[in-house]
């Protein structure tokens, strides 16, 4: 097990290694917007060439994906040309390890820029977890037991429904008539647990929240109520039904065991992916989460920072991936784990 | 000067107030006796460092709040007085000699720091040096360059000794007086100084290069309390080492100013509409949404203003692709200016303008030569004479939800002339790609302000190849490449007349090149905006770009 | 969040052991018994009665607007009120007999006209980009499952990491300069390199679960006897992924396809609200949807009218791969 669990390890670094590089071709592939992002609207060509090198654009890629990298390991300094370092030793900027490099534009390193973001993510993306993990499974399974009646149709048909219109719209559909018009909530608000207490977190983020359960919770129902059904059929269930044991047990022990599997391998994906920020979501309630940032910093091209989002996020699912495997082996012994 | 740009995420719908819950112990101006102001923005300032800036809105809201220059703009609602510049740093509006080459200043005394140290001449002129650094003071304006001879200074962190004695040839401190010799006549000079933040002091020690873009280290009314944080903003206190005795520009008219950012024009206006709790005591340089006129009636409508901004839109046709003059004016009179400022959103939005000029600016006359716009059947007809009839125009623009729609507003009067349009909008590309003298595009938007209040930074600036060609591929501003001997001479001459003489030179000037269709004028950026209940002495002045003045707002 | 792919499939690393897809009912053609079970589903039969309604207005658009019938270009200023942000004067955004959705605020152009042309182009964008997703997905599985280990790992790697990228975020990010890119590369300018880069981004990160369902198929195949038969008589390589294999995947492949359109009908909308794709005055259910958000307020029906076309179009293409999956497929549900 422990073999198995660093051997995924490394691989997972190899992978995130790989795609690093990827991102770094993919940004870098236009340097002259890069610098002009930087350098305003008169900027002369004899200052795009000094501030490419300030930044070190000027190199190729792979040189600066190295400079990255060795960043992540051991740190770094800016700005990267090392003879206007040397030159003025006051204008440097020390990023210690993990370096994810740093923002020109918001004159930080993108560490500390993304750093405010992270708990607002992780607060939006918890509590919408937890809702649409329990009423996705709950309604799953009632659904299913209730299999081609009116009840079943509707917890069908109106996830299927509000999932037909775009997150935005939900969003903005929420924000005006519950917290706008009607007043039922306040007005959606990051304020964190220490600044205004655990009932003014939860209540400020509760639409957002909300309307991320609606975007996830579809895909949970319809996959609790197939798992349901089609365990059902199998031998092992109907055996443990002619035995005689109550309904309850043979769904709570048997059928939903055998359903977990694919819920947990779903749920761990999406929380990983939800952890690092929903763009949309955030834009529309304006809070200042790692997706907004991301919007943001792709408006302003600040290459830096959507980078250091990039291989963030990155690495919360090649995570995820792992820690979801390794729960497999926990959950369904049919799994085994070499 | 930048223009402002829409958001991408410009949705988020209504929301009042994020007030009660951001501001625990809020309570506004009341609370304790502390008079609090709120300044409520979306896009956050780039930078806070004098030599970076270049945005309107925060050359103006520095100038007023922290940043002293040798000469300023005054408080004032007239249009001629508040363009006027002022003494400030200096003891008088500077001299001038050797026409116009040479700029004397002399300092006040007892201008302090907000560390209790004195303003120097050094300070000054170190300063004025860091736009040299163009590969760490990135982003600012950069004129100096062509009014200094210094082509070996790199700027004070790695200059050699060839480049730093040419700079001290030009920038001379003795004592108390700060000296500039200019390689060519500036007689505007003061306007620069008072409209942009280039020639402002900077203290050495405090300098970081990059670190700074965000320090501020004050010389005026108020400072920092603590870090500015981009995307959220910062608060201003009183600087208690300002004295308002060398001061005739600015008041501390409360006690304390809130910049709150990313908050967007919906949110804004509808918090202002709602007018509760600290939005009493809010202002915002943000402009009502056009989907939300409606709500602006009654009451509401007493706390809103409407102003001509600083701000035109225009078209630039490409010189180096529609040579045939018919072809431009044809392009010309099929332009449909109504349809243009209806699709931005009406009168409250953006108004018919009749120059590249702005009405605010200083020696602004109505252009004749562009008197036939909106005559569709004429344009039909010329561009039939031309022989080009069907003629592919290419129209790159700025995108945005709005701009999209009033191109295709264009698109619709074009067509109607017998052009084949197509649309090319860009986002973060666009000033990239209009900059390529080579671009496959035949008619490009802009959109401008005057870096300060005369014609000399509204056309040279814009129609001088000389100035805007470099290398081979860029044409800087010169967005149309037009590149004409005879619009270069009328600049030198005008240029080179004493302040006086300008106007009429530069209205010559304009009509020429209208003539030749170097430009197509459409709108004049209006000013919308709320204010709170309990702000006092709201006005929006020339001398603050058109936005709210923070040196004249007050609250209850 | 997640803006494309169907999203019932998330990526796992094991394959899930309660999803035997291989098996198959005998006596009636396999094609048969899917073609009865589907007529006898009344509700996937109505999805498909309104997605082929969908499609039909989708191809007549340009023929209708050719014909001025459609009038989705046609500016009315004179029906705006300029003194009120330039929303249609009347109530309900302008509703009309002529204008039965109303006019658009800014340009009053003619709702009903633009969401019809928005579908010829949204259907556009997105059945292109399923129809590579699903080219891609089969051909990369097939290569997975029936080649040697080391194939398999090394497309199982790609597979991994595709998938790992934040899509949103690198749709987002990338758009301006890969769309610069393709420029430059010989796609005209503007909103049909824009729609290109749709295309490409959506399918390149959309794929990788489809590669895999067919990966699964594959191997599952592999086993069976007229596979092995053909290897015994020597069949090429070549020959048994495309003559032997193929014709088995075409029921994923139909139903993949069919719950990709619909997810990436909302990611052109999702990514339009985000200011990435294509540009007015070329209308999509995205880009209209979009620009409607603002007025929910001054305009409540051009707020809430295009919504409800997308939601409709969006359900109905769901509905029917449901139906689909059900009659070629009973017994996996998912």
């Amino acid at each position: 097990m422990f073999a198995y669990v660093v051997r995924r390890l490394l691989i997972g670094i190899a992978m995130l290694i790989v795609m690093t590089l990827i991102t770094f071709v993919l940004f870098l592939n236009n340097k002259e917007a890069a610098v002009l992002a930087s350098c305003g609207k008169n900027c002369t060509p004899a200052q795009k060439v000094e501030i490419a090198k300030t930044f070190g654009y000027d190199q190729p890629v792979v040189v600066q994906w190295g400079k990255f990298l060795k960043g992540v390991v051991v740190g770094r300094e800016f700005p990267d040309d090392p003879a206007l370092r040397k030159s003025s030793p006051q204008l440097v900027t020390q990023c210690p390890p993990p370096c994810l490099g740093y923002s020109y534009k918001s004159a930080a390193l993108v560490r500390d820029v993304m750093k405010d973001t992270i708990p607002v993510s992780v607060s939006v993306a918890s509590v919408a977890f937890v809702i649409w993990l329990v009423l996705g499974v709950l309604l799953g399974i009632i659904a299913a037991l209730n299999r081609g009646t009116w009840v079943d149709k509707i917890i069908v048909g109106s996830t299927l429904v509000i999932f037909a219109f775009p997150t935005f719209f939900i969003g903005l559909l929420l924000y005006i008539f519950i917290a706008l018009k009607f007043g039922w909530v306040p007005i959606p608000a990051y304020i964190s647990i220490a600044d205004g207490g655990i009932f003014n977190w939860f209540m400020g983020l509760l639409l957002p929240a909300i309307t991320l359960v609606v975007f996830y919770m579809a895909g949970y129902v319809r996959m609790t109520r197939a798992f349901v059904l089609e365990t059902s059929t199998e031998d092992y269930i109907r055996t443990a039904k002619a035995k005689g044991l109550p309904a309850r047990t043979v769904i709570g022990k048997h059928t939903f065991r055998a359903a977990l599997t694919p819920i947990v391998t779903m749920a761990g994906m999406d929380l990983a992916l939800v952890l690092g920020g929903a763009p949309i979501t955030e834009s529309v309630f304006n809070f200042n989460g790692l997706g907004k940032l991301a919007v943001e910093a792709s408006t302003q091209y600040d290459l830096p920072i959507n980078i250091g989002i990039v291989v963030l996020l990155s690495a919360f699912v090649i995570l995820a991936n792992i820690v979801v495997d390794i729960a497999y082996a926990f959950i369904d012994p049919r799994v085994s784990v070499k | 000067m930048t223009k402002y740009r829409k958001s991408l995420a410009v949705v988020a719908a209504a929301a009042l107030s994020v007030t009660g819950l951001a501001a625990c112990g809020g309570g506004g101006a009341t609370g304790g006796g502390t008079k609090t102001l709120y300044y409520l923005t979306f896009r956050p300032t780039e930078h806070w460092d004098p030599q970076r800036m270049y945005i309107g809105r925060d050359l103006a809201d520095s100038s007023r709040l922290f940043y002293r220059s040798l000469v300023s703009f005054p408080v004032s609602e007239d249009v001629t007085e508040s363009t006027t510049p002022i003494p400030d740093l200096a003891t008088d509006t500077g001299t001038s000699s050797n026409n116009g080459k040479t700029w004397k200043f002399t300092l006040k005394d007892g201008v302090k720091w907000e560390d209790g140290k004195a303003v120097t001449c050094e300070d000054v002129k170190y300063g004025v040096s860091r736009t040299f650094a163009s590969d760490v003071i990135i982003g600012g304006p950069n004129y100096i360059f062509s009014y200094i001879d210094a082509p070996d200074y790199k700027g004070p962190y790695n200059a050699d000794a060839k480049g730093q004695a040419e700079y001290d040839k030009a920038v001379v401190c003795d004592g108390t007086t700060i000296t500039f010799n200019f390689s060519k006549p500036w007689n505007d000079f003061p306007l620069a100084v008072a409209s942009l933040r280039s020639f402002d002091p900077y203290r050495k020690d405090k300098d970081q290069g990059d670190k700074s873009n965000y320090a501020i280290f004050s010389n005026g009314p108020y400072k920092l309390k603590s870090a500015w944080t981009k995307d959220k903003g910062g608060t201003f206190i009183k600087n208690d080492q300002w004295d308002p005795k060398t001061d005739t520009v600015r008041k501390q008219n409360v006690d304390q100013i809130i910049f709150q950012e990313g908050l967007t024009n919906e949110i804004i206006t509808q918090r202002l509409i709602q007018d509760r709790g600290n939005d009493q005591y809010a202002v915002t340089d943000r402009n009502i949404p056009p989907a939300m006129y409606g709500q602006i009636t009654g009451d509401v409508a007493k706390r809103s203003t409407q102003v001509d901004s600083p701000f035109t839109g225009y078209l630039v046709p490409n010189f180096n692709r529609m040579t045939d003059l018919r072809v431009r004016q044809a392009l010309m009179m099929a332009t449909d200016q109504k349809g243009w400022t209806t699709a931005l959103g009406g009168d409250k939005s953006a108004k018919p303008s009749s120059s590249i000029v702005n009405p605010g600016v200083q020696g602004y006359a109505k252009n004749p030569a562009f008197d036939k716009m909106g005559d569709f059947a004429g344009a039909k007809q010329l561009l039939k004479q031309a022989g080009k009839a069907g003629y592919p125009l290419i129209f790159t623009y700025s995108s945005s939800p709005t701009a999209d729609k009033a191109a295709a507003a264009l698109k619709e009067g074009w067509q109607k002339a017998g052009f084949k349009v197509s649309l090319n909008p860009l986002t973060d590309t666009y000033y990239t790609e209009v900059q390529k003298r080579n671009l496959k595009s035949d008619v490009a938007w802009g959109g401008w302000g005057a870096d300060w209040p005369s014609v000399s930074t509204v056309i040279p600036p814009l129609f001088d190849a000389r100035v805007n060609f470099q290398g081979t591929k860029s044409n800087g501003q010169d967005y149309g490449n037009y590149n004409d001997p005879k619009a270069h001479k009328l600049m030198d001459e005008a240029s080179a007349a004493a302040l006086a003489d300008q106007p009429a030179l530069y209205a010559a000037l304009d009509k020429y090149i209208g003539e030749q269709v170097a430009y197509i004028p459409l709108d004049v950026t209006q000013f919308y905006m709320m204010h709170g209940s309990k702000v006092t002495g709201y006005m929006q002045t020339a001398a603050s770009n058109m936005y709210p003045d923070l040196g004249s707002i007050g609250v209850e | 969040m997640s803006v494309s792919g169907p999203q019932a499939d998330t990526p796992t690393e094991v394959e899930s052991p309660t999803t035997d897809q291989g098996s198959q009912i005998r006596g009636m053609s396999p094609r048969q018994l899917a073609v009865s079970r589907f007529r006898r589903d009344t509700g996937s039969m109505i999805a498909g009665g309104v997605v082929l309604l969908f499609m039909l207005l989708a191809v007549l658009a340009p023929i209708l607007t050719k014909m001025k019938i459609l009038r989705p270009y046609t500016f009315n200023s004179d029906k705006l009120d300029v003194n009120n942000g330039s929303v249609p004067k009347g109530a309900l955004g302008g509703i009309s007999w002529s204008h039965p959705f109303g006019l658009t605020p800014g340009t009053g152009t003619d709702v009903m006209s633009r969401l019809i042309m928005g579908m010829t182009f949204s259907i556009s964008i997105a059945l292109l980009a399923a129809l590579l997703t699903v080219a891609l997905g089969t051909v990369i599985g097939i290569i997975a499952g029936s080649s040697g280990k080391w194939v398999d790992a090394i497309i199982g790697r790609i597979i991994d990491m595709t998938l790992s990228f934040p899509q949103t975020l690198m749709l987002l990010a990338l758009s301006s300069t890969l769309i610069y890119q393709l420029e430059r590369l010989g796609v005209p300018k503007g909103n049909f390199a824009r729609a290109t880069y749709l295309i490409l981004v959506l399918a390149a990160f959309g794929w990788p679960s489809f590669a895999r369902i067919v990966r699964g198929q594959v191997l599952s195949l592999r086993e069976r006897e007229f596979v092995e038969a053909a290897h015994v008589f020597g069949a090429s390589q070549a020959r048994i992924w495309f003559k032997e294999m193929l014709p088995n995947l075409w029921a994923p492949i139909l139903v993949y396809f069919t719950l990709t359109m619909p997810a990436y009908i909302s990611a052109e909308a999702a990514l339009s609200f985000l200011g990435v794709g294509v540009k007015p005055p070329t209308p999509t259910l995205g880009n209209i949807l979009s620009d409607a958000t603002t007025y929910y307020d001054s305009d409540f029906a051009y707020f809430i009218i295009p919504a409800f076309v997308l939601a409709t179009v969006v359900v109905s293409f769901n509905l029917l791969g449901d139906g689909l999956r059900d009659a070629l497929d009973p017994k996996a549900d998912r």
